[in-house]
């Protein structure tokens, strides 16, 4: 028997370290029955790690949870789900060739086993249904059903379990305003029953909708815990920002930056899930300027540069690259350099060999290749010198690139999307994953290329290195422009609350953009 | 009159007993579809289960014990199957063909020596009828149900046992989501690969009954090479039948009344080829691959690699 | 992300490892197969040394293999190329019989050309058969978004009895009252000339050699080969490079299924001088089985091919000299492809899939290596 007061959850010191990188630093957490309570933090935070911890999926390295008092092992989802614990995830668990209610029932062990005994299961989904106010047919296959009561069946099967603690990961992002009302309606309902909610999200009209207190996370440990209802917005994104890892901010010359390079013009396109990802969005780039991107990832950033590099079709609105419309894949490399995301997946080829890869995207056009056959030597010398220039670390150039390191290959990517010398640069997260010399290189490398008169987009989730590098900043948030600052004068806790959506922040840094 | 009745008795007795093999190794042989695997092993699998169960009789001579060692030697090869596409993580289809291939060269390499103790090959003791000849006697019921073998009743059961097990019981149910959603069913807190396994195991078992009845129900011996494809028509029937044991025997009956047809037409002198009988049932197929409108019904994700770590 | 200091170490061992492994599993088949006999009572050195000497001991036994060998390479082939390109071609089987049918059709068709031209023009033909029958299961795939495998798998059965009923009267590709089913004979100005007289080597080995040969040029010096291989090793990657992968993809299968084609027309013209039915049983599986052992290297694959192909041609005179059976091979061969695959070779073979109106998506991780 629960009271209110008690305290459902307690997780301490939690440690999680993963290759490169402490994702849970000495974390501890409390959770009381009855309370909502908000994890806020940037990407890489930390937040995910911590509830993927406490649902069984990754164990911690060191520290201890208790629930409801009791020390508890929690090795896998499956003892998670036997003390009380549920989890709604990013991406939806279902399966859709089942119905609505056979995805409910999946995993829970029958009353007479092995009997498939769907009745029972019927009656209480139907209780639930009228209870939470939804319009779900017990009977509907899973396809049939539109995204958001999608949303709902997710949460449906963890209040068909015994759950006295729900775990929340950005619960709305699929969800219209007025189904995210009544989500938030119900897990109010959900906590007055004497059950414990964490809401992972960085939303911060939710947080404060919602939420009885919010704890932020930053760079693996907790910045301090606060209650929702009296928390400043400045003051919560002072606490997600912060200033715990510093970089100076880059020396550079003031350019002529009038011509106007990349133009964007109310910009919509969807994104995979076939929700809109970007909104009416308008952007210019101009020579010798680095424009940084930040937000939250998953607002849009990356469907933006698909965009721009012609990889993605948008519903509306036009992209104009040096006066030309795009409207297929951009293979011109003296028109763009496009630097993507994961260099593993969709920048290199592993399998290839260094030189292969450098010539990625020129390998069919003279010189490389004559009269229909390609001239290795050539390609090898290009290469060579390249890989000189750029100072990419291989003894050379016919080896497989996935035998170079993280930072190496990054270095290949990069080489070659310059080696034209375009006049769009275009980067998303480039120094994801890499060694603080690699990171310097990168860098070094962008800001030659300002410097050379390119106009350089600069998307990365990491706001220190945004801060340090851009010329000007703008802070995407749900597909649109929150706001867009002077990176010489900006506030990182104004930029902050841009990144949570606060819109009177947006206000401010609309007017004040120069 | 009587000649076109005795000629219908006729063609659906032998429909009957024509699709009974692949209504025995198809009825359980979607289960490693349902779970995520391809196993074009079937038809080697099916192959081995006819020449272990022909060896069995003979050394046994108790045909249920041939029935049993037959099975035996389908659970080995699927286990093989499942091994190398789960757990070594090879393609499906190669890992497949590998099997079929080794299944033909060995059974025609123990050929010989499998009657090598005999002057004459004998023909093992086929699976009893056991119905009464009054029952046998009438029309259309006759051919089709009474006059048959047991293991003809065994392949009319089946599908009725297994279609009970996938939709009315819990371990069903977990089949029917782990194809096409494993993170899912991973998450729900059941094992993945203990379902796979058992999916690629229980097509393993049917196709070795599958095999018993092919070279049981009305032959009594081995020939090389003596499946000649019927593991991939009962591929064709998981496909025709979406993967419903019930409709997959229908499929599988339909298929064997095509092959009953198509070896009376040889003989018959009909003006259409009697090839074009034995195409049907895959030209069937194909059409209802192309023609299926909306959806496809295939398990979701037949054929590719399940990744634990991914969630 | 380990900071490599060496990084010869690696690529020797990926050398090795790529070559090692093939050769490991037909040692562990072989050695399997020496037991194989021992249990039939049998010496296996002796056994051995007869498949030895029944394969290239004599002229003969070297024209028995290269005959033998001729329909798995160009059938390897087939499937590598497909490989090269992240897919499996299940269908030579029937592609083997639209070929060797188109084959026969102008090969029994007299024409007013040189012989040298006939032999081309047939070739061409069964050359295109094989696309043709390629053709169905491509644009379903690509336009429809159904899967190829189990089309393809149809297509195989449709092929063969298609065939059956090509060469059975009243077909005008039958023979009139021929003692059993096949097309009239191929006029001797279309068929593949011998190579060694007095033996049935055809040129269809080297027209096999020839292709390899033109295939791995092309892989390493065309953009159309720099482009096939992109798209094997990551469709992603590709379609950021700006490649049209679904256009890659359908010119890829499509030339697949024409060397697939090939197999039956060299049958059909060099060796059988006629269309008969379910005259290459198995030849399209065993082509997947050259392609694996071979990690898809066409000029590997002449090497795979050259061994199974001589260890078939051996096993007649191993049946002879000491009494086992000449499906000993078939075993071997097997084993050799089961082994290579457990030792994680065929292991994540990549395949590429395309879904309806979306652009392909791997299936799996890198191959080999």
């Amino acid at each position: 028997m629960v009271n209110e007061g008690d305290l459902a959850l307690r997780m301490i010191g939690i440690n999680k370290q993963f290759p490169g990188v402490l994702a849970n630093d000495n974390i501890n957490f409390e959770l009381k029955a009855g309370e909502v309570h908000g994890l806020l933090g940037e990407n890489g935070a930390g937040k995910t790690t911590l509830m993927n911890v406490l649902y069984g999926l990754h164990q911690p390295d060191s520290g201890e949870i208790y629930i409801n008092g009791q020390k508890a092992e929690i090795a896998s989802p499956k003892d998670a789900n036997d003390l009380g614990i549920g989890m709604v995830h990013q991406h939806f668990m279902l399966v859709d060739n089942l119905t609505a209610l056979e995805n409910v029932v999946l995993g829970i062990p029958p009353e007479r086993p092995p009997l498939l005994d769907l009745e029972p299961a019927r009656a209480r989904f139907e209780e639930l249904v009228e209870e939470y106010d939804l319009g779900l047919d017990p009977n509907t296959p899973v396809w049939q059903l539109p995204v958001g009561d999608q949303q709902w069946l997710e949460i449906i099967k963890i209040l068909f379990r015994e759950t006295r603690i729900l775990i929340l990961d950005e619960p709305t992002a699929v969800l219209a305003p007025s189904q995210a009302m009544h989500l938030f309606r119900s897990v109010r309902r959900f906590a007055e029953e004497g059950n414990a909610i964490i809401f992972i999200s960085h939303k911060l009209e939710e947080m404060k909708e919602v939420a009885d207190w919010v704890t932020v996370l930053r760079d693996g440990h907790v910045v301090d815990t606060v209650d929702a209802g009296t928390a400043q917005p400045s003051q919560l994104a002072q606490m997600m920002v912060g200033r715990s890892v510093f970089l100076d901010r880059r020396e550079r010359p003031p350019m002529d930056s009038k011509n106007e390079v990349l133009v964007i013009d109310q910009l919509n396109c969807l994104n995979d899930r076939g929700t809109p990802a970007l909104r009416n969005l308008s952007l210019k780039v101009h020579t010798g300027e680095i424009v940084g991107v930040a937000g939250v990832d998953g607002n849009g950033q990356r469907e933006l540069a698909e965009c721009i590099s012609g990889l993605r079709q948008p519903t509306s609105g036009i992209i104009h690259i040096s006066d030309q419309l795009v409207s297929n894949v951009i293979r011109d490399t003296t028109l763009l350099g496009f630097i993507p995301e994961d260099r593993r997946k969709t920048g290199l080829v592993l399998g290839f060999t260094v030189a292969e890869n450098l010539t990625l995207k020129t390998f069919g056009k003279t010189p490389y290749t004559k009269r229909g056959i390609i001239q290795w030597g050539l390609i090898r010398e290009h290469a060579n010198a390249l890989i000189k220039d750029y100072d990419i670390r291989t003894p050379h150039s016919m080896v497989t690139t996935h035998h170079l390191s993280g930072g190496n290959q990054q270095r290949v990517v990069v080489a070659r999307e310059l080696s034209g010398e375009p006049a769009l640069l275009v980067t998303c997260q480039p120094t994801r994953g890499l060694d603080i010399g690699s990171v310097e290189a990168v860098h070094k490398v962008l800001l030659r290329e300002r410097n050379r008169g390119a106009a350089v987009l600069f998307i990365s989730t990491e706001l220190p290195e945004v801060m340090a590098l851009s010329d000007r900043i703008i802070v995407m948030y749900k597909g649109e422009i929150m706001g867009e600052l002077e990176a010489e004068s900006a506030d990182v806790n104004l930029i902050g609350e841009l990144m949570l959506g606060h819109r009177e922040a947006s206000k401010v840094a609309v007017g004040g953009a120069g | 009159m009587e000649d076109s009745l005795g000629f219908i008795n006729d063609l659906l007795a032998a429909s009957i007993r024509l699709a009974a093999p692949l209504m025995l190794a198809g009825a359980g042989g979607l289960f490693t579809e349902r779970v995520g695997i391809f196993n074009i092993g079937i038809e080697g699998t099916m192959l081995a289960g006819a020449m272990a169960a022909i060896w069995g009789s003979l050394v046994t001579g108790n045909i249920l014990m041939a029935t049993l060692i037959a099975m035996l030697i389908g659970v080995l090869f699927s286990v093989l199957h499942a091994y190398l596409t789960i757990t070594r993580r090879a393609d499906q289809i190669v890992a497949g063909a590998a099997i079929n291939l080794f299944a033909l060269g060995a059974t025609n390499l123990l050929n010989t020596p499998l009657y090598a103790s005999f002057k004459y090959r004998p023909r093992v003791d086929l699976y009893p009828i056991l119905a009464p000849e009054s029952l046998q006697e009438i029309p259309i019921l006759g051919p089709i149900l009474f006059a048959q073998p047991v293991i003809v009743w065994v392949a009319f059961v089946l599908p009725f046992i297994l279609a009970w097990v996938l939709y009315r019981t819990t371990w069903g149910l977990n089949v029917r989501a782990v194809g096409d959603h494993p993170q899912a069913v991973a998450t729900a807190g059941i094992s993945v690969i203990r379902l796979k396994y058992t999916g690629v195991i229980i097509s393993g078992l049917s196709a070795g009954l599958g095999g018993a009845a092919l070279a049981m129900a009305d032959l009594g011996l081995f020939a090389p090479n003596m499946t000649a494809g019927r593991g991939f028509a009962v591929l064709a029937a998981f496909v025709v039948g979406k993967w419903n044991p019930i409709y997959v025997a229908a499929a599988c009956i339909m298929f064997g009344a095509a092959d009953a047809f198509q070896l009376r037409a040889q003989t018959l002198g009909f003006a259409i080829p009697y090839q074009v009988f034995v195409m049907l049932p895959y030209l069937l197929t194909i059409a209802a691959l192309a023609g299926l409108v909306g959806r496809t019904v295939a398990p979701k994700t037949i054929g590719k690699l399940y990744d634990p770590e991914t969630i | 992300m380990k900071e490599r200091k060496n990084v010869f170490l690696p690529i020797i061992g990926e050398l090795v490892l790529t070559g090692g492994r093939p050769i490991l599993a037909v040692v562990l088949a072989l050695t399997v197969g020496a037991f194989l006999i021992i249990a039939y009572g049998k010496n296996p050195v002796e056994a051995y040394a007869a498949m030895l000497e029944g394969a290239v001991g004599s002229r003969a036994a070297i024209a028995n293999t290269g005959v033998r060998t001729a329909p798995l390479l160009l059938g390897g082939l087939a499937v590598a190329f497909g490989f090269k390109a992240g897919l499996l071609n299940v269908g030579v089987e029937g592609q083997i019989y639209a070929g060797g049918a188109a084959a026969a059709a102008i090969g029994i068709t007299p024409l007013p050309v040189p012989s040298w031209l006939h032999v081309t023009l047939a070739v061409i033909a069964g050359f295109i058969g094989g696309v043709l029958w390629g053709v169905i299961p491509t644009l379903l795939k690509a336009y429809r978004g159904i899967s190829e495998i189990v089309i393809t798998l149809m297509l195989n059965y449709v092929g063969i009895h298609f065939a059956s009923l090509l060469i059975h009267e009243p077909s005008p590709l039958a023979k009139i009252d021929a003692f059993y089913p096949q097309s009239p004979n191929i006029l001797p100005s279309a068929r593949l000339p011998v190579l060694i007289k007095g033996t049935s080597l055809h040129a269809g080995l080297i027209i096999g050699l020839i292709l390899a040969v033109i295939i791995h040029l092309a892989l390493r010096y065309t953009p159309f080969g720099f482009r096939t291989r992109m798209t094997g090793q990551n469709p992603e990657a590709a379609r950021y490079a700006g490649i049209n992968v679904k256009k890659q993809i359908i010119i890829v299968l499509l030339l697949s299924a024409g060397l697939g084609g090939l197999v039956g027309t060299g049958e059909v013209l060099g060796l059988k001088w006629a269309l008969y039915d379910f005259f290459a049983v198995g030849l399209g599986y065993d082509g997947i089985a050259v392609a694996l052992m071979a990690n898809s290297n066409p000029l590997a694959v002449i090497l795979t091919a050259f061994f199974f192909g001589a260890l078939r041609a051996g096993a007649g005179k191993m049946q002879v000299a000491v009494g086992i059976e000449t499906p000993i091979s078939q075993v071997v061969q097997a084993l050799a492809v089961l082994f290579v695959i457990a030792i994680g070779f065929g292991e994540r073979v990549r395949r590429t899939r395309l879904e309806r109106g979306q652009e392909p998506e791997q299936e799996a991780v890198a191959h080999g290596g």
